[in-house]
């Protein structure tokens, strides 16, 4: 002990070090922490939305599958029941959203007896194929969206819509 | 389009298109035995002109509910709404009402009757299904109604 004495002054240097280091620490932790705040946001909820539609049930021909998830305007909350229309084209699923790209109404799979293999909007008579793309003449004047779509557990799980990307 | 502010400015520059109003005719009970059946209907009304909505949102703008109570004069009523209808651009016109006493009112045309179903009690799946089977009995008069003046 005797041979490691500690003077005044490096006592001193050593204290005033350490609790200069801490109040350093102390202001830039929560910058740090401000700054990297993004990346460590968790997401709310899962992005697909269970169905209860069986993937083995599934043909070419596209069917409506009604999904329903929870949607937050400002304080109120509610439940919102939208719905797809999903077909397997080979062994991929397939999932189009039913809002017309003309004004916004739903369309149905061969709703016009006329065009059995076509979405028809029975608002303005608009057309799509069955890969949604909007046929020509017709009011669209884009092909439906695609939503987002993954077999889970056996069922159809619906996720986020986006552009379509078959056309 | 529902008749809200966002909605309104797309049917102003679409009213080519948007060419059909829906009017919801809702009768208010608020007498004590009357209020929980009179609720229902309303509930009923407003879900089944929201479900109509959704399908032809591109072809009808749906007004909110015109609500008056038991005594009100239907027959001044269908006047003023004709009154003012008469300013729009409107090809058609349909009220949807579960009060019968408007089937005695000739003035107004396209009046949809429907009895009102209670809808309180049931689950959601089963109140979708309910719903959807009522929606299935509306949808073809408005479609016919189109084929019939385009």
């Amino acid at each position: 002990m005797s041979n490691n004495r500690v003077s005044r002054r490096q006592f001193l240097g050593y204290t005033l070090t350490g609790v200069g280091g801490f109040m350093a620490a102390g202001m830039l932790m929560p910058m740090v922490r401000f700054a990297v705040d993004p990346v460590l946001q968790q997401k709310e909820g899962s992005d697909y939305v269970l169905t209860d539609q069986a993937v083995a049930d599934i043909t070419e021909e596209p069917v409506r599958v009604d999904f329903t998830y929870e949607q937050t305007d400002a304080w109120y909350k509610s439940e919102v029941t939208n719905s797809a229309w999903v077909y397997k084209d080979g062994d991929k699923l397939i999932a189009l959203s039913p809002v017309c790209k003309h004004l916004g109404c739903t369309v149905n799979w061969a709703g016009s007896p006329d065009y059995p293999t076509q979405f028809f909007c029975p608002c303005h008579a608009g057309r799509y194929e069955k890969n949604g793309q909007n046929i020509p003449g017709t009011p669209p004047l884009g092909p439906l969206d695609e939503y987002q779509v993954k077999e889970q557990d056996g069922f159809v799980a619906i996720g986020a819509v986006r552009e379509n990307t078959l056309v | 389009m529902h008749f809200i502010g966002k909605e309104i400015d797309q049917y102003l520059s679409q009213q080519d298109y948007i060419d059909t109003a829906v009017v919801p005719l809702l009768q208010l009970d608020l007498s004590e035995n009357g209020m929980k059946s009179s609720a229902g209907a309303s509930e009923y009304l407003q879900s089944l002109t929201a479900m109509l909505e959704k399908q032809f949102k591109g072809r009808i703008l749906l007004l909110p509910p015109i609500s008056y109570g038991k005594i009100a004069n239907r027959q001044r009523i269908a006047a003023e709404l004709l009154e003012e209808l008469q300013h729009t651009k409107f090809k058609h016109i349909f009220y949807l009402t579960t009060d019968s006493e408007w089937r005695t009112i000739d003035s107004l045309k396209n009046v949809l009757w429907l009895p009102a179903i209670p809808m309180e009690d049931m689950d959601q799946s089963f109140k979708n299904s309910v719903m959807e089977d009522q929606l299935r009995q509306v949808l073809p008069l408005f479609t016919k109604e189109w084929s019939h003046h385009s």
